[in-house]
């Protein structure tokens, strides 16, 4: 065996033990959702028997049950009529309004801290030192601490049971945090280029548009990951905000099938699959800024 | 157009013929529709109905949905369900956000502390129309709720949890007629089953923190003798007791002979426990018969119902019940005239109060007595084989009822509902089980709560 | 000259109107709510009578300190943050220097292995619950069938072991924050001074200690003080998964302060218990600056 050959082995047995070791440790890490998918796709029957992996007859009937409002009660015990209202026959609404109201506040997070970020950073006043400061403090305050309050807040203005109050008690949670990612990442962009269109006479909104916004796409986007994965994933606010049944987002509405008694666990499952699934697509299409973005804002100064 | 106008002309027609009829079979007990449940509503919207878990609410909502359709067609009657675990957490918030829902049925100890503190509106008029003495025997229409001389919740139905045993287990080991059981003998049957019947325990009890083990353990203190307050005495905390004690100590006795799971299990764990075989006997309401059905005929054709065992020395008995009604919270509620109206037309249809005992026997019990008396009720596949165990559930539960709103049915309290909230009697519960703590010294925690309980909310009953 | 000063006024004008709509929702969203939670702490607060409010002065800090409640709920956060924080610092660096590894298709693990940080909480909770059903759950199932266990363990009934199921609730869900960040430092590493010290012979346990780690120090810190602060304030986590149970030995501040606003009705109490963890937060954040070193540009 040459030296080179050798090295090349060696090599190659590192290269193997590294993947066998990141195979083992996603299945790991990736075992809860995958169990999670493979009950969702078995019939009650399968539920209680001993478990497997993949199931003996994979079926959809659990999704169908979700998304066509079927009863999750168990029959037994049920006369001959039937009550024509259950839990599941909301389950669209609560899809939609947790895309509302997580787009909802990200949109306005996004917006406040992208002009506010680039305020701080271009522009010289007293006291704009405060505003990093202050989002990292904010950024720290637990939701328990900001929850009743607000919620007397919103009591006050009406707006409870409405996705007004999660959209924007969604924004005490995300403007900081985005507001303290985007000012990290606006001090990373070098200003000459700025200098230099607005000294060829382009306005302070033109090069905001047309130079600042584009370059700062990578944070910005960044931003609004975080802050739509931390909506789209609250329950406290939610929990404690909204009162109808058909007002709620996705992660209080689904704890209604916890219905004391009885738990249809391929439905449960189903629909955790479900609530992930639109987060897992816009991860994985947008991964990579998460890591730079990230790599801006929490990690730098 | 026309055709069509006439067509529904002539359905109307022969639903008003059908009511009718309906009303003179049921003979001089069932009023005939109250004049205030024909009244027309101009009001539109959605009308938000809290009911516990199950299909029952639902099926009263169906039949207000019915009333909507005739008598105010803007109206959608919308049935929310909560489990109990999260009853107080939703019960807070929508009050204090003032948005509590139009009209809502929960169990007594609730219901009475919201009517104690005013958020209810009274409901004698509905009483009148559903009419006063058709109440079962053996209940007092204060059982669900009725404060200063005037009632504030409506019945919906009562609910008995008793002493579920699997029979088939029972005969094998010769353990005798669990009617004529004390506690001795049932816990003698639970260290029996524990020794030999491997892989099933004797009995299934909550311990958790919750609601279901406030209720579990209240009937133990009640059989015992015990209470936790005394109404004749301005409500003084008597928690600190003898009785309090020998309840603690049985419970403790019985912990060997239960599932592992039984100081963190809830309603969910002790009918899992039931219903998969894995515990012989329980303490529970009806409900697992409808799952064992379903998921598990062996175990329901062995399972029987018995009002709870006796106190060895007093003999007492004591099957706690929810008591569980229909209450209508006044402030900023739009609806009170139209919930109302479709209350009283649900209570006084034929048809509506035997489907909502039929949708999940026997756990919802009838209240009146002529849908107790209803063959349509007994035409229910479950009659055939559990006729005893349901009329157990149904009217033999009741000589021996007790709520803890209502403790030994000496007195109102509306405290109780607070005691839950904040699970007093299933914390005192977990301080022996969990912390080891000794009995009398638990008690007295538990009485140092309660006391704290009376202070804070004094004013609820004066 | 003149006209060049009045230019720099009108374009700072615009850098205070693009900063104002950030100081108004700050304003309404963050400091009123944190003032009016203070304001709160002051009051007798019943939620189901909310506009029936009595000042208390300190009782309601007083009622919650002298609750042995309150202070086994804090042993419990401590406790249960220390644990939490070292595993995902552990875990989390580890799978970070496999992910920096060059090889081919890194990036799907990359995106698989960040994967449980966007999971919701509830989700997880689920799936936990599920997983650890004692009578039919996967985990039991997998102990019994490899000989590990011969009776089922409850996984949320006792307290030692409800304690260890929402740590490693915990751990799962949150190591990914730590590998991302740890990543995105390790990626500003300069691979020179990997290669000057293979050239000195150094080996990888060297080539770690002496040159990855203290390059990550500093982002460590940060991470360390960041998580440490969130897990002692989560909520979600343990609530889901176990209430604060069995009994009470999974409480933390936020479940005390939870069902003191909620179950006992004193939203007073509730209030004051948060005061009190937004006090630990603010000597949290001290340190924090400390260790951040802000270059405050003037």
């Amino acid at each position: 065996m040459t030296p080179m050959s050798r090295v090349r082995a060696r090599r190659w047995l590192g290269q193997a033990c590294a993947y066998a070791t990141l195979v083992a440790i996603t299945l790991a890490i990736c075992f809860p959702l995958m169990w999670a998918l493979s009950t969702s796709l078995k019939p009650k029957s399968e539920l209680s028997t001993p478990p497997t992996l993949v199931p003996h007859a994979p079926t959809l009937e659990n999704y169908r049950h979700l998304l066509t409002g079927k009863s999750q009660y168990f029959a037994g015990g049920s006369g001959e009529y039937q009550p024509t209202t259950a839990p599941p026959q909301y389950f669209l609404s609560w899809f939609g309004n947790s895309i509302i109201v997580s787009l909802g506040s990200t949109v306005i997070s996004i917006v406040i801290s992208t002009l506010a970020a680039y305020s701080i950073t271009r522009f010289r006043y007293k006291g704009r030192m405060a505003v990093p400061y202050f989002s990292l403090l904010g950024y720290m305050v637990p939701s328990i601490i900001l929850v009743f309050p607000l919620f007397m807040v919103m009591t006050r203005l009406e707006l409870t049971d409405s996705l007004w109050s999660l959209t924007l008690g969604y924004v005490s949670t995300t403007l900081p945090f985005c507001m303290w990612l985007l000012w990290a990442f606006f001090r990373g962009i070098p200003v000459e280029l700025e200098e230099a269109a607005m000294i060829d006479g382009a306005s302070r909104l033109r090069v905001f548009g047309e130079i600042v916004l584009p370059s700062a796409l990578p944070g910005i986007i960044a931003a609004a990951i975080f802050s739509m994965i931390v909506s789209w994933n609250d329950y406290l606010f939610a929990r404690v905000f909204m009162n109808s049944v058909d007002h709620y987002p996705l992660t209080v509405g689904v704890m209604l099938f916890f219905e004391g008694v009885h738990v249809d666990w391929g439905l449960m499952m189903a629909s955790a699959v479900l609530m992930t699934v639109p987060m897992a697509v816009l991860f994985m299409a947008l991964q990579r800024h998460l890591v730079a973005g990230f790599g801006a804002g929490a990690v730098k100064g | 157009m026309d055709d069509n106008k006439e067509a529904r002309s002539r359905r109307k027609f022969l639903e008003d013929v059908s009511l009718l009829a309906a009303g003179s079979v049921a003979g001089s007990m069932l009023p005939t529709l109250p004049a205030f449940a024909q009244a027309k509503s101009k009001a539109t919207g959605t009308v938000r109905v809290w009911g516990e878990p199950g299909p029952y609410g639902g099926v009263a909502v169906d039949g207000m949905n019915e009333w909507a359709a005739k008598f105010a067609p803007g109206l959608k009657f919308q049935i929310e369900s909560l489990s109990w675990d999260s009853v107080y957490v939703k019960l807070m918030t929508d009050l204090a956000a003032r948005r509590p829902a139009n009209c809502i049925s929960v169990e007594s100890p609730i219901a009475m502390q919201l009517m104690a503190q005013g958020l209810l509106e009274p409901i004698d008029d509905v009483v009148k129309q559903v009419g006063r003495e058709r109440l079962i025997d053996g209940a007092k229409w204060e059982y669900w709720g009725a404060w200063k001389g005037k009632q504030y919740v409506l019945p919906a139905h009562h609910q008995p949890h008793l002493l579920l045993v699997r029979q088939d287990v029972i005969n094998e080991l010769g353990l005798g007629d669990p009617d004529k059981w004390d506690w001795n003998d049932l816990l003698n049957a639970a260290r029996t089953i524990t020794e030999k019947k491997p892989g099933m325990a004797g009995i299934s009890l909550a311990l958790g923190r919750n609601l279901c083990t406030d209720y579990h353990f209240a009937a133990l203190l009640h059989s015992a003798g015990g209470r936790m307050f005394d109404p004749s005495k301005q409500y003084e905390v008597v928690f600190d007791s003898p009785n309090t004690v020998e309840a603690l100590e049985y419970v403790k006795s019985l912990l060997p002979y239960m599932p592992k799971s039984a100081v963190s299990a809830s309603f969910l764990e002790v009918v899992d426990s039931i219903v998969t075989g894995k515990a012989a006997m329980a303490f529970y309401w009806g409900r697992p018969y409808g799952r064992a059905w379903d998921e598990n005929k062996e175990v329901f054709k062995n399972l029987e119902a018995y009002n709870h065992a006796r106190h060895p020395k007093t003999g007492n008995r004591s099957n706690w019940n929810d008591f569980q009604g229909w209450c209508i919270p006044k402030a900023n509620n739009p609806y009170i005239k139209e919930v109302k109206a479709a209350l009283a037309y649900y209570q006084t249809s034929k048809v509506w109060p035997v489907r909502y005992c039929q949708s999940l026997v026997p756990n919802v019990s009838p209240v009146y007595k002529d849908t107790a008396a209803d063959p349509e009720l007994q035409k229910h596949p479950f009659f055939e084989t559990k006729k005893r165990t349901i009329d157990t559930y149904y009217t033999g539960s009741l000589k021996y009822s007790s709520s803890t709103a209502n403790e030994l049915l000496g007195g109102v309290n509306p405290l109780a509902g607070i005691v839950h909230g904040r699970s007093i009697l299933a914390q005192t519960v977990q301080k022996v089980v969990i912390d080891n703590m000794k009995p009398a010294d638990a008690a007295k925690w538990g009485a140092k709560e309660l006391e704290s309980v009376r202070k804070e909310h004094f004013s609820l009953v004066i | 000259m003149q006209k060049n000063e009045h230019w720099r006024a009108a374009d700072n004008r615009i850098g205070l109107l693009f900063i104002a709509p950030f100081v108004v929702a700050a304003l309404v969203f963050m400091v009123y709510p944190v003032l009016e939670s203070i304001r709160m702490a002051f009051y007798y607060i019943d939620p189901l009578n909310p506009d029936a409010q009595r000042f208390a002065g300190l009782d309601n800090f007083g009622t919650v300190l002298r609750d042995p409640l309150f202070w086994s709920s804090f042993r419990n956060a401590a406790y249960w943050t220390f644990v939490s924080t070292i595993l995902q610092t552990v875990a989390g660096v580890g799978i970070a220097l496999l992910l920096h590894l060059p090889l081919r298709g890194i990036s799907v693990f990359r995106g698989l292995l960040l994967f449980p940080y966007i999971v919701p909480t509830v989700v997880i909770a689920l799936c936990w619950q599920w997983m650890l059903n004692p009578e039919i759950g996967i985990v039991n199932h997998t102990l019994r069938g490899a000989g590990i266990i011969d009776e089922n363990i409850y996984w949320l009934s006792s307290p030692d072991m409800a304690m260890l199921s929402t740590i490693m609730l915990n751990v799962w869900k949150y190591t990914p924050f730590v590998t991302i960040c740890v990543l995105a430092r390790l990626q500003t590493v300069p691979t020179e001074l990997y290669d000057a010290a293979k050239v000195d012979g150094a080996g990888v346990l060297r080539r770690f200690t002496d040159i990855t780690l203290p390059q990550l120090a500093e982002v460590l810190a940060v991470v360390v003080v960041f998580r440490t602060i969130w897990t002692f304030n989560k909520f979600e986590e343990i609530y889901l998964l176990t209430r604060g149970g069995p009994g009470t030995s999974t409480y933390n501040l936020a479940i005390y302060s939870f069902e003191q606003s909620i179950a006992n009705l004193r939203m007073g109490v509730g209030a004051a218990t948060g005061v009190i963890m937004m006090l630990m937060l603010f000597l949290g954040s001290i340190l924090y600056m400390r260790l951040f070193r802000f270059q405050d540009e003037t």
